[in-house]
This record gives C-alpha cells, sequence and structure tokens, in this order.
C-alpha cells in the first residue's frame, strides 16, 4: 500500500517541478474572435404575450471554435447619435425601460470553425405590462487571451428593442434645424450657419421628454433668395430613434443617392450623400415633422432655421466684382463732376496762378 | 399740366399735417381688417387607431381629431398618401384600398356619410353644420391595409364649408400609421455585422494570425513601448456600427499607468498608455484604416496621428449607415515616469462592436 503512494507523491513532486521549471509561454488564444451577429432587433408584443425568435452567429475563423457567453445588458444613449451606451459593470442599476427581465437567450455557444449557429430567444410581455417602449441589448463575449501586456478581447452586441402598444406618452420638442457638417478625421459634427464649404446635410435636433422611443417622418423645405424651393422628404432615412431623454440630433441628405451593393454575398442598399449643388447664398430651412404611435395622437412639429453658404470662390468673386463696380463708379461721378463743374484745378496750382 | 401739379402740391400740403399718426393709425386699422378671417387652422388632437396593422389586411379605421374653426363645416376629405405634407404630390401607400370602406360609427360632430371612395379617397359629406363638439371620432370599416411595413402612411385630412369638399378649405392636418409584420418586425433582412480583432487580421475577416495578446517589452524611462493590433467591421445594417474600447489603463496591482483624457503627444519620461487609430511618425507606429468605404471612420480624437488617448468605453470608430467592411490598425504606446513602480503591467482591452439605433 506504501509503494502506490510513494509513487504517486514523486509523480506529483515531477509534475509541480516541470511547472515550475518550464518557461513562461504567452498562450495562443484558443478561442476565435471573428463573429458574425445580427445588430438589431425590433419586436411590437401585447401585453400577456410573448415572441419567440432566432439569432444566427457565424463563426468566421478557419482553424478557432468560437466560444461566446451571453448575458442581457441594458443600455442608454451616448451622445446626440444613434451610439449605445453599454452598462457593462455587473452590478449597474436595471433601467426603467429594462427589458431584461422579459428577455431570455442561452448563456453559452459554441460555434465550429467556419460554422454557424441558430440559437433560440424569447421576449415574454406580462399581462401588465404598461404600454411603452423597453430595450437592452445582448453582449456575446469571445474569451480574452493570455499573455503579453495587451491582451485583446472581442465581443459583439444585439440591441434589442419592444414596443408594448397602447396609451403612452409622447413628447418630442424641436431644439435645432440648420444645415450640417458631418464628422471628418479631425472635426466633430456640429451646426453651420454660415459655411464656406457646400452643405450636404441638413439636421435637426429633437429632445424626447415621453416615454418612448421615437422616430419622426416629416419633410424638409429649403429656400434660397430667389425663392427656388428643394424638398428633403427623406428626413429619417435610416428610422432612427430617440430614445427615452434623449436629445437626438437626426441628419438628412439635401441629395441622397442610393447604391446597390455587396456585402457578405447579399444585396444591400446602401444610401449617401451626394453633393446636391447649392447656389452660394442665404437659405432658409423648414421642417414639417411628424410622429406618433398608433392609437395615439399624431404630433406634428413646425420649426425653420436658415443658413449662409458662400464659397470661397464666390466670396473672391464677389470682392472683384465690388472692387470693379467701386472703380467705375467712382469714374462715373468723376466724370459727371467735370460735365457739371468743368475739370478741376488743383489747389495749390491755383494759387501759383493767381500770385503771377 | 404745370398748373395741375401745383394745384396738387397746395392740396397735399395743406394735408401735411394729418400724415403722421392720423393715416399711420387708418392703414393699420385697414391691415387688420383685410388680413383674412378664416385663416386655415390645424386640426388639433389627431390620431389614428388601427384596429390590425398587420399588412394587407382588411380592418377597422378610427380617425380621430379636434375641430378647431367654430364654423360651417359641410365635408371632411381624407387622402391616403405615403407623405403627411398636404402640398406635395400624393403617392397612394402600396397595397392600400379603401374604395370599399364602410362609415360605421362617428360621434363628436356627426351627421356624416361617404360621398365618394376611390383607392387613396374619402370624401365625408353632411349637411353644412356649424361646429358645436370639440373632439371626433370617425370609424372606417372594410379598410385594406398598405403592404410596405419599411415606411409609414399618412391620412391628409381637410375640412371644408360646402358637402362636396370643394372650395377653400377650414382646418386641415394629417394622422400617421404603419404597418407592422404581425407581432415580429424586422426592420432590415438578413442585417448582419461582422467583427474581428486580432494582432493581425485580413479586411473580410476571414483570415487572422490567432494572437490577441502583444508583448511590449521592458518598461524604460528613455523609451516608448510600441504594439497595435487590427480590427475589421462591416454591416448592412442601415444604422451602422460603433465600436467601443474598454477596459482599464496599464495596471500592476494598484499601481496605474495613466492615461491621456485628450488627444495627446506621445512623451518619454512619463507616465502614459494610449492608443489611437492612424499612421503616427513620433514614434512610427500604426497604420491608415484600410479599406475603399469611406463612411467608416474612427472617431476624431482617435484619428490625430502622433496624438494618443484612451478613456474606456469610448467609441473608437463608427459608420453612420451601411458600411463594407473596413480595417482598422491600432497603435499603443507606453511611456514610463522613473518613479514608476516596478511590476508587470498588463491589461486587456476589449472591443465591443455594436449596432446603431
Amino acid at each position: 500500500m506504501k509503494r502506490p503512494r510513494s509513487i504517486f507523491m514523486a509523480a506529483l513532486a515531477v509534475l509541480v517541478a516541470v511547472g515550475f521549471t518550464m518557461p513562461a509561454q504567452p498562450v495562443s488564444a484558443q478561442s476565435s474572435a471573428a463573429l458574425s451577429i445580427v445588430p438589431k432587433k425590433n419586436y411590437t408584443i401585447e401585453p400577456g404575450k410573448s415572441v419567440k425568435d432566432k439569432l444566427t452567429i457565424r463563426n468566421l475563423d478557419n482553424n478557432l471554435p468560437l466560444e461566446l457567453n451571453l448575458r442581457v445588458i441594458d443600455f442608454t444613449y451616448t451622445n446626440d447619435t444613434g451610439t449605445p451606451k453599454l452598462m457593462l459593470a455587473e452590478d449597474a442599476p436595471q433601467t426603467t425601460w429594462s427589458l431584461k427581465p422579459f428577455l431570455t437567450v442561452p448563456k453559452t455557444v459554441t460555434i465550429p470553425p467556419k460554422g454557424s449557429k441558430t440559437i433560440e430567444m424569447s421576449v415574454s410581455v406580462p399581462a401588465k405590462g404598461g404600454a411603452g417602449s423597453y430595450y437592452s441589448a445582448i453582449v456575446y463575449s469571445a474569451g480574452s487571451a493570455d499573455g503579453g501586456n495587451v491582451g485583446l478581447s472581442a465581443s459583439g452586441v444585439t440591441l434589442v428593442f419592444a414596443s408594448i402598444p397602447g396609451k403612452v406618452k409622447e413628447d418630442l420638442k424641436l431644439e435645432k434645424l440648420g444645415a450640417y457638417m458631418t464628422d471628418k478625421s479631425t472635426k466633430k459634427a456640429d451646426y453651420v450657419f454660415m459655411t464656406t464649404e457646400e452643405p450636404q446635410n441638413i439636421a435637426y435636433t429633437l429632445k424626447n421628454n415621453g416615454s418612448v422611443t421615437e422616430a419622426p417622418v416629416g419633410t424638409i423645405t429649403l429656400k434660397d433668395l430667389f425663392g427656388r424651393e428643394r424638398a428633403i422628404n427623406d428626413v429619417n432615412p435610416n428610422s432612427s430613434l430617440a430614445l427615452i431623454g434623449q436629445t437626438r440630433t437626426y441628419t438628412a441628405c439635401i441629395k441622397l443617392a442610393s447604391e446597390s451593393v455587396d456585402f457578405n454575398g447579399e444585396k444591400t442598399e446602401a444610401k449617401k450623400c451626394t453633393p446636391p449643388g447649392l447656389w452660394p447664398g442665404y437659405y432658409s430651412v423648414t421642417a414639417d415633422l411628424f410622429y406618433g404611435q398608433n392609437g395615439n395622437n399624431t404630433q406634428e412639429i413646425v420649426g425653420k432655421g436658415s443658413f449662409w453658404y458662400l464659397p470661397l470662390w464666390f466670396i473672391i468673386v464677389l470682392i472683384v466684382v465690388l472692387a470693379v463696380a467701386a472703380f467705375y463708379i467712382r469714374k462715373l461721378v468723376l466724370k459727371i463732376r467735370n460735365k457739371m463743374y468743368g475739370p478741376q484745378i488743383k489747389k495749390s496750382s491755383r494759387v501759383r496762378s493767381t500770385r503771377k | 399740366m404745370k398748373h395741375v401739379l401745383v394745384w396738387f402740391h397746395s392740396l397735399v400740403f395743406s394735408w401735411r399735417h394729418m400724415w403722421s399718426e392720423e393715416a399711420f393709425a387708418i392703414l393699420l386699422v385697414l391691415f387688420v381688417f383685410t388680413t383674412p378671417v378664416f385663416a386655415a387652422m390645424r386640426l388639433q388632437e389627431r390620431s389614428l387607431y388601427m384596429q390590425n396593422n398587420r399588412p394587407g389586411a382588411t380592418t377597422t379605421y378610427k380617425v380621430s381629431f379636434r375641430y378647431m374653426s367654430l364654423q360651417t363645416v359641410g365635408s371632411v376629405d381624407m387622402l391616403f398618401c405615403v407623405d403627411p405634407i398636404p402640398y406635395h404630390p400624393c403617392v397612394t401607400p402600396p397595397g392600400l384600398d379603401v374604395s370599399n370602406a364602410v362609415l360605421s360609427d362617428q360621434s363628436g360632430e356627426t351627421g356624416y356619410s361617404i360621398l365618394n371612395q376611390s383607392t387613396n379617397h374619402i370624401v365625408l359629406t353632411r349637411p353644412p353644420n356649424l361646429i358645436s363638439s370639440n373632439g371626433s371620432v370617425y370609424t372606417l370599416d372594410g379598410i385594406v391595409n398598405p403592404t410596405d411595413t419599411d415606411q409609414a402612411f399618412s391620412i391628409r385630412l381637410r375640412t371644408h364649408a360646402t358637402p362636396d369638399a370643394t372650395g377653400a378649405q377650414i382646418d386641415f392636418g394629417s394622422v400617421r400609421g404603419q404597418v407592422t409584420n404581425g407581432v415580429v418586425i424586422e426592420t432590415q433582412v438578413p442585417p448582419m455585422l461582422v467583427f474581428c480583432v486580432a494582432q493581425e487580421v485580413t479586411e473580410n475577416c476571414g483570415v487572422t494570425n490567432e494572437t490577441r495578446y502583444a508583448d511590449m517589452g521592458q518598461l524604460d524611462s528613455e523609451s516608448t513601448l510600441l504594439a497595435q493590433s487590427q480590427m475589421a467591421v462591416g454591416t448592412n445594417a442601415s444604422g451602422g456600427f460603433a465600436i467601443t474600447a474598454n477596459g482599464t489603463p496599464m495596471s500592476a496591482g494598484t499601481s496605474v499607468i495613466d492615461s491621456p483624457q485628450v488627444p495627446t503627444e506621445s512623451i518619454q519620461g512619463s507616465n502614459q498608455f494610449g492608443l489611437n487609430l492612424v499612421a503616427n511618425s513620433e514614434p512610427s507606429v500604426g497604420n491608415d484604416p484600410e479599406g475603399i468605404w469611406a463612411n467608416a471612420i474612427p472617431s476624431p480624437d482617435y484619428s490625430v496621428s502622433n496624438r494618443y488617448k484612451y478613456v474606456p468605453g469610448d467609441v473608437v470608430a463608427y459608420s453612420p449607415n451601411v458600411s463594407l467592411m473596413k480595417k482598422f490598425t491600432v497603435s499603443y504606446i507606453v511611456n514610463s515616469s522613473k518613479d514608476l513602480r516596478a511590476g508587470v503591467y498588463s491589461t486587456t482591452i476589449t472591443y465591443i462592436a455594436s449596432g446603431r439605433f
């Protein structure tokens, strides 16, 4: 009996020794970090009903399996754009619009290399679920790698929105309206009142004081100094939402171009702004926006704004024209004065001539 | 002629004291009385309730609104269009049909019947009568819903004094509705967000070098440690994507190497951990984003060459709409001061790619 125990102890000692004497090797990533997920889901569910749906996740890696942990978290808005602020902390308080209590997803999923898996998810709204908008996010976390100073980890997020129909509080206030310059490499997006660069976007900022998310529709009309009108009928081309409490800036292209592109084998319509060919000058902007959910009042917002588009070439031409006009007007004035009063004689020469 | 002018001048000159206040007052009074009294107003508390909002279903619509002008009204014009703006050309919502609609109920201002109707137009008529109640509801059965779930539709409402919806309008306004595909609404089919992270990745995420760490070497107050990683991303979702960088800055136990909160140049001898997503020359590290699609960009704070920043949770790259695959190279720099506590400094940066709303 003593012999097997001594053999076991010796083997354990060898294992420990090997463990301590082997050089520490950085561990290569054991899970893939290349995935394809569904970015957004929208549901309309009546109280007491539930929805069963499927989420398809793909592993794009050729060699490694994709091992994902799934959890549901809440989110809100980051700023006036559509970027979510994810509440990642384990102890983050539940929001009033949280879908967490109603949303069920599996905790883990493993997908073979170059494979895909469809997982079941469900949203169940209790019979006493109040009307309004509810939203949360499903986070798919791939494990992080050990070793080195900087470890990398990848996660994907699906935003889930559910609307429970009924009487709701809807209240959008228009805060800003005008020409808008989108993010450039080093310049942050903002409204412009006077610009030398041709504006491609008109934007409007709405504050959502209601209890539901809103996606306004309507028309924006641009009018130049000569009264020529240009209508923007697609004022919310991506059906973007103003979350509860959010001040959201919506941008609409003055001239919108659609293009069919191939994305991972699927035909997709991509919309983008193209130069609208505005003439230099002053423009007035009128927005006529509508919002309101089924069975609730249709609300209308009417707003006015303006901007100046003065390209550099126009300013230069204007200065040259003004200079030329000033020159000729002066010449004309002198000519008229000469005709009326005769050629003027310099004071000094007149004095000299009288002395003589 | 000269005689007439002299006479006119003498006449007007004698009235010269009247011109100022009196004439101005008369003009003002004229303006007040000549302003059209019957200016059209917007119908208030407008709403549309669709009993069944599935595309193509035959259902009941309840149109509610409050009359604003207390005048004689003989007809209500209901025009079903995609666009709610009354002066725009009307495009009939695809699939909609109100030609067999029946006015089954009415409350508030009553006495109406359907005068005429077509695929997208209904005229309600009654003997012209003065408005006496505010809120009114009209229930129309047998309306076939539009079939397009991607766009809302509107009913343009107008009230007229005449019984056949001709002549000047009294009040106007629009109500909106949208059909949804049963219980579930899919905004785009099939939406996808493709994302990968590694030390090296290809633009389509097809191949990565399967290494997800970077060893930056030994900290030294007289040199800057460098590393880089790559990520590729793309989406066909109309809302675009956003990538946030998450995780604590480099630390060893309780000792943390601070990160600049604003884009800052690399300064040797100071404690500094930062990153950006563009090519840099001081020190030489990183690459500009690769890919032809122009609307996926690094956030402005992370796209300044030779300036580094790291705030956990910041959006480092995004696209406001559909974006084909784009590859970003992330550059990391670490500087340390002489008095930095000894230890093994490390961090894990989690890049989270999400859709936008």
